[in-house]
């Protein structure tokens, strides 16, 4: 009859019973436990319900539709496909060779018996209640069958009249517009009433209009190209229904006829890698994560979890044994009607578990219940609507027992601990010194010098900063195994001291079984806090260092390259009217061909492109083209390679910049002077008809550019692949070269208009560059913003502000963080004192001691705790740190050389600096323990109730 | 209980020559000087004496929460000073109740529930201890207490329940340390009432106390001074007890 069971039983009741009774210190603890698990459960359950199951996936991009057959555009030329559709090559091999290019009719291999749905998707500028808004156009008859399930209509009913348009949520949102409302685009005299308002429910955030086939996008490539516009591409693609569905064979007779197709039942049942020809193809394996990544995600993952229970468990250890103390008086009364240590460490034990137990329960309900009520904030903010709700209860379960397990793990040292007491001691309250454990120490000695070796060896030797984690984590721990020898140290700073933080210092050292697991949790907190805060300082430092600014301070510059520069001078007015300008310089860029047409490299008919003619003489030999597309640099050894590094020639701009298309700009002196160049000859040069040059290597014996204008670009393109000479027309103009050392800002050259224009280039309005009297204001800013998407041009707009951090707000987070840890863990060691110190404090009343003394007491106590933790803490978190540094320091240099080798010009020794973040560090170090002490002292009655002391 | 059925029986705690001394060298105390005592069931023997005499040490080792320096404790024909811990532990689970002057009970437990404790703690399944603990509960009248939480019970109330966990199971052994020492006089009448009761239906019991009165509750009284017995009494000489004489030499 007798078994263990029953009597756990009677613990569990005692701890249930214990833990309802002082509900202050048993939510504490239960909230510790369970926000994480709240946490954990409620981003399992999220990850879980957005992953789509495949059939989920299908019917959101298929529909109802057995397939979609979709051009490629590789010309029709026969291809091979991944079952998923995702990754396609043409069959034949094309080795160094371009793939072929252009369109194919995807209608053509339809195949018998299928009834098809057209889906056709472009672009075209709209305008909305603010101005013009780029917008996806899709036409596809959303009311049809097959189509189910790819749109969920929200309000009203999707079009059913050539002029009618439905629009999703996101797009009313942005645009201003309502359903019942018309809706125009710029350039195109047609009206569309919005007759509906959908979404799509995998890309909510997705601006689009859904007409009817043929409604828009046709009509409206018309009138664009009417008014001497580039019309918008179109994609089409076709839904398919077939009976028997699509089957691999016919995906592989389809991909003959040079169409890709996304089919339901492929994707459903997929065959097997052998029968994918694509597969067998050399760089195109069917690619999956391998195990060893896996294992290392699996590892950090475990590590994290590790740390995280660790460092719960030193918090909430404490609350156990200020219970276990609090209660010891009950122990000792079990003590006396027989129980034996194992029934005193399974009650103190049981109350880890009664509280592990509650805070997996709470813990996980609460995370079920905020998911599923936060379930559609949750999927705006992802952008895509959850599959189902999906819960996995074994998955919950096992978070739930961490919270159980990480209860049990607190209450295991109190719990031993407690049924090491006498039951005479317990019941007649006294306490007896116990000596702190000699093993501890031991072992974290050891830990620490293992994982300072590893460490050190990671940092001097290899360049796996995982090394250096895995040391540093493992010494991390040592010091944690160290704290209570640690914190025996401190107390030698006693005698110096003036009564109360004497008292405490002495009380905190005396009691290290209490003092020790709190200073532990400080010092683990601010350990991560300050590593990180260190690493993060000394990236801050390297990146300010090796900052390159496209523009001189406070300049700002804006271009736009698209529709010929038609809303350029918009523009540029927009910036001179919200921006304090200084100065303003308008520039324009050299077109070659049509004038409507957008980016030289467009490949758009009728575009050509110009290029700087680089001498043969100046060109860099490693880089010299050759005829039979080898690598020129194999031709050098190592050594020439390193010098030519060296070679002007080679050199390669190391400075940042605009991106400025072709680099050649059209503009007057006043840019220049933008730019902080201060040089007269230089404007005098311009005004002279010269080309202001930055770069030595365009010049040609005679100190002349030459600007070749190419309009047949497919035959320059053939010619470059031959290592052939462009065809085109190339014109000379005389130069001035910038001196050595001038910032160009990605200039490679300035040309006036006049010069431009006589020489017969094509100026076409590209943007302006300012300069400012002040930095503009963020209002400003925003003012701009707005402009000039009312205007609706795609507008590449930049500001100089110089090198601005990132990590600040984060360095901010992390040091609150660390705070908050301090002073929670400082607080429950306080109130762990205090509990232990009111026979004292009942004497130093009795003695005469001023009320005050407890409370000066008591923030002392939390102080010590706190300064202690805090002092250990940054000195173990300033060394991984600096560890890790070097070893990114180490992999830096082993890339300069590898670049030096390689004869890469322009590259510079790296610069890796360790940089201590003495805010951080001053924070944590001053202001948190002295704000853990007033926080204590605070909140401590200067009065304590005059209780009875305890019979003995 | 007559003389006769008492020699009839074996003690139920056998005390032999019994010492302790507490630190060494100069702090030396000797708080037991071989003290021999015999209590059988059905007796209830009193331990008097002036503060520090040794009293309550003698009632911490009659029930193994402290060991003696030298002598022997028999409980129940177990020699327990030389029992390990587990021993001990088990012992007052099945042989020794102890009272205690107040906070005898487990806060977080009901009357039933602290009665219960130690046959729950021996592994008897809570249904059962707790059938037990309140048929225990019910012959000493104290059934109504059953399912209060000790804060809802006056001290007088509390200390029977006291002496109810004492003598549940098998138990037949009763150590009571000043068991009224915190209660009014006509309450701690009633307490003793009850521990000479369940002594004259068979229990053997150690009441320490300085109170004359309740001390005439007693069969016997040991009077003990620094630690020696200096006048043992059987009850008929309670009245010259009363008057302070009989410790007299």
């Amino acid at each position: 009859m007798t078994n263990w069971f029953h009597s756990w039983r009677a613990a569990v009741r005692i701890a249930r019973r214990d833990a309802w009774r002082f509900k202050g210190r048993s939510f504490l603890v239960l909230a510790m436990i369970a926000l994480p698990i709240l946490g954990v459960s409620a981003a399992d359950l999220t990850l879980r319900s957005s992953e789509l199951s495949t059939q989920e996936k299908l019917e959101r991009s298929l529909g109802a539709a057995d397939a979609r057959l979709s051009d490629p555009e590789l010309g029709g030329a026969a291809i091979l496909q991944s079952p998923d559709a995702e990754n396609y090559a043409p069959a034949k091999d094309y080795e160094n060779a371009p793939w072929p290019s252009g369109g194919t009719d995807v209608s053509k291999a339809v195949p018998a018996g299928g009834t098809t749905l057209v889906d056709s998707s472009g672009g075209a500028k709209l305008r909305t209640a603010h101005g013009l808004l780029q917008t996806e156009i899709r036409e596809l008859k959303a009311a049809d069958p097959m189509a189910r399930g790819i749109m969920t209509l929200q309000q009203g009913h999707f079009p059913k009249k050539s002029d009618e348009v439905a629009a999703t949520t996101a797009f009313l949102e942005a645009s201003g517009l309502k359903v019942g409302q018309t809706l125009t685009a710029r350039g195109f005299d047609r009206t569309y009433r919005i007759v509906g308002a959908y979404e799509l429910p995998s890309d909510l955030k997705n601006s689009q209009v859904n007409a009817l086939p043929g409604a828009f996008l046709a009509p409206y490539g018309k009138a664009l190209e009417a008014a001497g516009l580039q019309s918008q591409g179109v994609s089409t693609t076709y839904l398919l229904k077939i009976d028997g569905g699509f089957t691999w064979n016919m995906v592989v007779e389809t991909n003959k006829k040079g169409v890709l197709v996304a089919s339901a039942a492929v994707q459903l049942n997929p065959p097997a890698d052998a029968d994918v020809p694509l597969f067998q193809k050399e760089g195109w394996n069917n690619y999956e994560l391998s195990a060893g990544a896996q294992a290392a995600a699996l590892a950090a993952i475990g590590t994290v979890v590790g740390l995280a229970m660790l460092e719960i468990c030193l918090l909430a250890g404490p609350a156990f044994a200020v219970g276990a103390r609090r209660s010891r008086r009950q122990l000792g009364l079990v003590g006396a009607n027989g129980g034996d240590r194992r029934h005193i460490r399974a009650i103190v034990l049981a109350g880890g578990l009664v509280i592990g137990v509650a805070a997996a329960v709470i813990g996980t309900v609460l995370g079920i219940v905020l998911t599923f009520a936060l379930q559609p904030v949750l999927e705006d903010s992802m952008g895509k609507r959850f599959g189902s709700f999906d819960v996995r209860p074994l998955e919950l379960l096992g978070i739930a027992l961490l919270a159980v397990l990480t209860g049990l793990l607190a209450a295991i040292v109190p719990a031993i601990t407690a049924s090491r007491q006498t039951v005479l001691a317990s019941l007649t309250g006294r306490r007896g010194v116990r000596r702190s454990s000699r093993v501890l120490p031991v072992v974290g000695l050891v830990a620490v010098a293992t994982g300072a070796a590893i460490a050190l060896y990671g940092s001097v030797v290899s360049d796996q900063f995982v090394i250096v984690a895995a040391g540093s984590a493992l010494a991390e721990l040592g010091v944690v195994a160290l704290t209570p020898a640690l914190v025996g140290l401190f107390g030698r700073l006693g005698r110096w001291m003036p009564l109360s933080p004497r008292l405490a210092l002495r009380d905190a050292v005396r009691n290290r079984g209490r003092t020790a697991p709190a200073v532990a949790a400080v010092l683990a907190a601010v350990a991560g806090t300050v590593a990180v805060a260190t690493y993060a300082a000394s990236r801050d430092a390297q990146d300010r260092a090796t900052y390159r600014a496209e523009l001189p301070y406070g300049a700002v510059s804006v271009m736009i390259d698209e529709d010929g520069g038609r809303d350029v001078p918009a523009v540029r007015e927009a910036v001179q009217r919200h921006f304090p300008v200084d100065l303003r310089a308008d520039v324009d860029r050299i077109a070659v061909g049509k004038a409507n047409c957008s980016s030289m490299y467009s490949g758009e008919k009728g575009c050509g492109r110009y290029e700087i003619v680089v001498p043969k003489a100046n060109v860099c030999p490693l880089w010299a083209s050759t005829t039979d597309g080898s690598d020129p640099s194999e031709r050098f050894t190592k050594e020439q390679r390193r010098d030519l590094a060296k070679d002007w020639r080679c050199a390669s701009s190391n400075e940042g910049g605009a991106y400025i298309e072709g680099g050649l700009l059209i503009a007057d002196a006043k840019l220049l002077k933008i730019l902080g160049i201060n040089d007269s000859a230089a404007e005098k040069a311009l005004a002279d008809g010269k080309i202001v040059s930055f770069d030595k290597r365009q010049l040609d014996k005679a100190g002349k550019i030459g600007i070749k204008l190419i309009t047949d670009t497919e035959a320059a393109d053939r010619a470059s692949e031959k290592g052939l000479e462009a065809p085109g027309e190339t014109k000379t103009f005389g130069t001035y070269l910038m001196p050595d050392g001038t910032k160009s800002y990605g200039l490679s050259g300035v040309i006036s208009p006049a010069t431009a224009k006589e020489a017969g280039l094509r100026a076409v309005p590209y943007g302006a560059f300012y300069s400012t009297d002040q930095m503009p204001s963020s209002e400003q800013r925003q003012k701009l913003d707005a402009e000039i998407a009312r205007i609706g041009s795609a507008a590449n707009l930049h500001l100089e502000e110089g090198f601005v951090s990132k990590n600040s707000i984060v360095l901010l987070a992390l040091t609150v963080f660390a705070g908050l840890i301090t002073i929670g863990a400082a607080g429950i060691a306080t109130g762990l004192a205090q509990a232990d110190a009111e026979a004292d404090l009942k004497t130093l009343a009795a003695v005469g001691a001023p009320p005050r003394v407890r409370r000066t007491l008591s923030g002392f106590q939390c102080g010590v705790v706190a300064a202690m933790g805090v002092v250990l803490g940054s000195a173990a978190g300033v060394l991984p740190a600096v560890g890790l540094r070097l070893t990114e320091e180490r992999q830096e240099l082993k890339f300069y050389q590898q670049a030096l080798d390689g004869g890469w010009g322009g590259v510079n020794p790296p610069h890796v600096p360790i940089v201590v973040p003495w805010e951080t560090l001053a924070a944590l170090l001053v202001a948190v323990p002295l704000g853990a002490a007033l926080l204590a002292a605070l909140v401590t009655r200067s009065r304590g109730a005059l209780a009875r002391r305890a019979a003995t | 209980m007559s003389e006769r059925s008492q020699q009839a029986q074996q003690p139920v705690l056998q005390l032999q020559q019994l010492t302790r001394v507490h630190g060494s060298g100069a702090t030396e105390v000797h708080a037991l000087r071989g003290i021999d005592l015999d209590v059988f069931p059905g007796e209830l023997v009193a331990v008097m004496g002036p503060s520090g005499s040794g009293k309550s040490t003698l009632l911490t080792i009659a029930g193994g929460l402290d060991s003696p320096t030298s002598g022997r404790v028999i409980v129940e024909n177990t020699d327990i000073t030389s029992g390990d811990r587990k021993v001990l532990s088990a012992l007052r689970r099945r042989s020794i109740g102890y009272v205690f002057q107040d906070y005898n009970l487990i806060p977080a437990l009901t009357a039933a529930e602290n009665v219960a404790l130690p046959r729950e703690l021996d592994g008897v399944s809570a249904r059962k201890a707790r059938v037990e603990a309140l048929a225990a509960l019910e012959e000493m009248e104290l059934g109504h207490l059953a399912d209060r939480f000790p804060d809802e019970m006056s001290g007088g109330q509390q200390q029977r329940i006291a002496i109810a966990r004492a003598l549940v199971g098998d138990r037949r052994l009763v150590l009571a340390d000043e068991p009224t020492g915190a209660l009014d006089s006509e309450t701690g009448e009633s307490v003793l009432a009850l521990l000479r009761a369940r002594c004259d239906a068979g229990a053997a019991g150690v009441l320490v106390t300085h109170e004359p009165r309740f001390a005439a509750w007693a069969d016997r009284v040991v009077f003990l001074r620094d630690g020696a017995v200096v006048d043992q009494t059987v009850r008929s000489d309670a009245d010259s007890l009363l008057t302070g004489q009989a410790g007299q030499r």
